[in-house]
């Protein structure tokens, strides 16, 4: 591409890779990334704003969630007042529409038919700066925000999954889940939620996608045309500077309630998303779990001892967790499932994995790529996760960093996270119903 | 721009196999969705199960290949197939980067015609099924919605469904002879479909997929013919008691008597979706987002393909310590929607969601081919979908609160909530 092609009115040029191009507005510093997709009539917007349950603590976890939701009720320009409310604007025409949260980041995002484009841009940049959270709105969305809380309560597995990283961080803030604890849900302020947004709802401390059926200048200027009204924040973005301490022997935990059938989760510690043993631990998992061929599928599901298994080993922009999961089948023992895992790891930290094995895991992850890029949706999505961790080219040459991954290497990150020392591992018993 | 309908390009030149090939901008990628009539209504002969066990059965071995064969053949180029029941058909699914196509549809095609059924496969199986369904016993939602189907269909129709222990019964009587007997009656062309998109060659895909089924048995398959209508759905509730729960779900609604294709159907569907079909409707508005009162609830028409009658409902979640005043302020919206009707306002806008979110359906490759799969199930030329939009927009309003009028009794409902209650 000539570098002519890169001059936009108002912006900077910062890098391209894949195609994706990556902006900077200059009265603001909100990054853009952008990629045109003719395949269909639609494009997908989203804003990613760089927080997330990390950048909680005691006392208001739960609050980035709670303010995602109060950010669908209502803006300047966006209101039920002005029957123009955010649901009915895009969901009217036909758009998806719909915000998620988690541990790095918040992201809001539209899939709208193109010519409703402009639309989204004009929503999200509105809600930027101009979102009413009122009292009034709180206190009954609050009550949602419980009942998704307490429809997550019901679950075994999240039961456990919660407790197994309260259980391995104590300081950092993953201790606590994204949905937060069910007092601060109840009784955070909406003083403490709009400081929360006046600390981190800023554009320099968002990146905007947009992919799909337009043209990229046209894009640009509308995001310019609505996004500049925005000054950059006056205060800097706190970091979290809370670490981990080493911990110093392994951890358990056991939740116990009614229910039918047990699990089984064996967490270690690992390093930040943006680590280059990120992509060895990677296909280590597809090697111990994903697909009939992988090896704890042969020794669990096959032997009729789980009804399933999965890996957890989600990269996060500060260390994480890789977690094995094994949902038993009736009358199965959890320490037999525990030690068959321990064993595996063992085995390998012992004698290796094979090179087909290696060469299986990165077509599987080829394949995923590939689907990764399968709709407008489907690459904002994928852009979304890479963003939060601090570096969005991690999607873009996440598979080149897999090919390179070898056997040694393997060996080298098994021997490195998977320390007993380091490990929590968690039960799900289920008790018997009270008649 | 191009009609949907052209740019699928169909092929019916085996007997008994329509294929429909959409080639995309997608990059690489291709998805495969096809299905057959042998489902659990199909089920006469043997229990109703056996027709969901066959369907996970075909990825356990076939006469050539163990399960680690395929598995191998499969994962070692990141492709994906797996074989599903539902009520009428038994459906696969394919995802797979272009240069590995042929290798999935060779598979694919050894998969449904020569499954091995190996007796050892089948015991692991039916404990993996037996452990998920005991953990159904925990699941709200599942279980309240089982006790609402049941109370409004009689056991031989569609839309019935067992209990748990029931079905976990059913699953541990199916023996190897079983499924061997339901697919040599059920299997085979006559009415398989398969829809298939993204970055593929229609003529080297038909090629290559009908060569593989080429010669495989013909099969009379049809939709079994509707026994029974549902019950008339008698005004009740009934409480499911599940321990140590956080959350309880609510099902509220009643029989319908009509199905799909019948005259009213849209104009019902449409009264429906604006009381409960999504974010912007009636009961998300009120009982959500004004009043606090739940995480989700939402309104729709179901069961109502292939000749069967179907159902309207509307599912919800509650705090257990606030489900009462759920279920008031639900009923008070059913009866303003009742009593009152919807307005022109509404109608236009649910018309203009219908025709955006049609676009938006088609932003990826899976989306396509459910979408051309689904038609094509329901027996419907292509070219229904480029109507589709139109026909939502033929509909008056007062014929949307006609229909709400004639098919909805508030007087008659019945209500299932689930929970530690």
């Amino acid at each position: 591409m000539s570098p002519k092609n890169n001059k936009i009115t108002g912006y900077d040029f910062v890098k391209k890779s894949a195609g994706i191009e990556e902006y900077t507005l200059r009265k603001n510093n909100l990054r853009v990334l952008v990629l045109e997709d003719h395949s269909a009539p639609v494009a997908t917007f989203m804003v990613t704003y760089h927080v997330g349950s990390r950048n909680e603590a005691i006392g208001y976890t739960g609050s980035t969630h709670l303010l995602e939701h109060l950010m669908f009720k209502g803006s300047r320009n966006f209101n039920k007042d002005k029957n123009t409310a955010i649901w009915t604007e895009l969901q009217n025409v036909g758009a998806q529409i719909n915000a998620t949260t988690w541990n790095d980041r918040t992201n809001y995002f539209e899939v709208v038919p193109r010519e409703h484009l402009d639309r989204a841009i004009a929503i999200e940049a509105d809600r930027m700066r101009h979102a009413f959270l009122r009292d009034e709105d709180r206190q009954p969305e609050m009550t949602v925000v419980r009942n998704e809380f307490e429809r997550g309560e019901n679950s075994p597995f999240d039961v456990l999954d919660k407790n197994i990283w309260a259980t391995a961080y104590q300081a950092h803030p993953y201790h606590h889940s994204t949905i937060g604890w069910r007092s601060d849900i109840e009784n955070v302020s909406t003083e403490r939620l709009k400081a929360f947004y006046d600390t981190y709802y800023w554009p320099n401390n968002a990146t905007v996608t947009v992919i799909g059926d337009f043209k990229k200048e046209e894009a640009l200027a509308s995001i310019n045309k609505q996004f500049s009204e925005h000054s950059k924040s006056s205060e800097p973005i706190p970091p979290v500077y809370t670490e981990e301490p080493e911990q110093e022997g392994p951890r358990r935990i056991i939740v116990k309630r009614t229910g039918q059938t047990g699990i089984v989760g064996i967490a270690h510690k690992t390093p930040k998303g943006l680590h280059e043993d990120t992509y060895a631990l990677q296909v280590l998992g597809k090697i111990l779990a994903d697909g009939k061929t992988s090896r704890l599928n042969k020794l669990i599901i096959d032997k009729g001892l789980s009804t399933s298994i999965f890996m957890y080993d989600f990269p996060f922009l500060d260390n994480g967790l890789f977690i094995a999961y094994a949902f038993l089948t009736p009358g199965t023992d959890h320490k037999k499932i525990e030690e068959i895992i321990l064993k595996e790891y063992n085995n390998i930290l012992k004698n290796g994995v094979r090179e087909e094995e290696i060469k299986r895991a990165q077509a599987q992850i080829r394949a995923t790529v590939a689907f990764s890029r399968d709709g407008t949706y489907a690459v904002a999505s994928a852009l979304n996760e890479a963003i939060a961790i601090g570096d969005w080219t991690f999607y873009t040459k996440f598979m080149d960093n897999i090919n390179k991954v070898t056997a040694e290497k393997i060996k080298e990150v098994i021997k490195k996270y998977f320390i007993e020392d380091q490990s929590t591992t968690g039960w799900f018993v289920a008790k018997e119903p009270k008649d | 721009m191009s009609t949907f309908s052209s740019q699928v390009i169909i092929n019916d030149d085996v007997k008994g196999v329509k294929t429909y090939v959409m080639p995309t901008g997608a990059k690489d990628v291709v998805t495969i969705y096809g299905s057959m009539l042998s489902g659990s209504m199909h089920c006469a002969n043997t229990n109703s199960k056996t027709a969901a066990l066959v369907a996970s059965m075909l990825d356990k071995g076939t006469k050539n290949k163990d399960k680690y064969e395929i598995s191998e053949t499969l994962e070692s180029v990141g492709a994906e197939l797996s074989f599903s029941s539902t009520r009428y058909h038994t459906n696969f699914t394919g995802f797979c980067l272009k240069n590995n196509l042929g290798t999935v549809i060779s598979l694919l095609s050894e998969q449904l015609m020569a499954p091995s059924f190996s007796s050892r496969e089948l015991s692991t199986l039916q404990s993996r099924v037996c452990g998920n369904l005991e953990r159904d016993k925990e699941n709200t939602k599942k279980l309240a919605m089982i006790h609402f189907l049941r109370t409004l269909f009689p056991k031989n129709h569609p839309n019935y469904q067992e209990t748990v222990n029931e079905s976990i019964d059913l699953v541990n009587k199916i023996t190897k002879e079983d499924l061997f007997a339901f697919h040599r009656e059920q299997y085979g062309l006559g009415s398989l479909k398969i829809a298939v998109a993204g970055d593929l060659n229609p003529e080297d895909f038909n090629k290559q997929m009908l060569d593989s089924i080429k010669g495989w048995n013909i099969k009379d398959s049809s939709i079994p013919k509707l026994i029974e209508k549902a019950h008339e759905t008698k005004e009740g509730s009934e409480t499911i008691q599940v321990q140590d729960k956080t959350s309880s779900d609510l099902y509220i609604g009643q029989s319908i008597g009509i199905d799909r294709e019948h005259k009213d159907y849209y104009a019902l569907m449409l009264g429906i979706y604006i009381l409960g079909g999504n974010f912007s409707a009636r009961l998300m508005q009120t009982v959500r987002d004004k009043q606090g009162l739940t995480y989700g609830i939402g309104s729709s028409i179901s069961g109502v393909s292939f000749g069967a009658d179907g159902y309207w409902s509307i599912w919800g979640t509650f705090s257990p310590d606030i489900i009462k005043k759920g279920i008031a302020a639900t009923k008070e919206q059913i009866d303003l929607w009742f009593n009152k009707g919807v307005t022109q306002e509404e109608l236009s806008a649910k018309k203009t969601t219908i025709s955006g979110s049609y676009k938006v359906s088609m932003d990826s490759t899976g989306g396509l081919a459910a979408k051309i799969l689904s038609n094509a199930e329901q027996g419907r030329e292509l070219t229904y979908l480029d109507e589709y939009p139109k026909i939502i927009e033929s509909i008056s309003l007062s014929e949307v609160n006609s229909a709400i009028k004639k098919y909805v009794n508030p007087n008659k409902l019945y209500m299932v909530s689930a929970g530690t209650l």
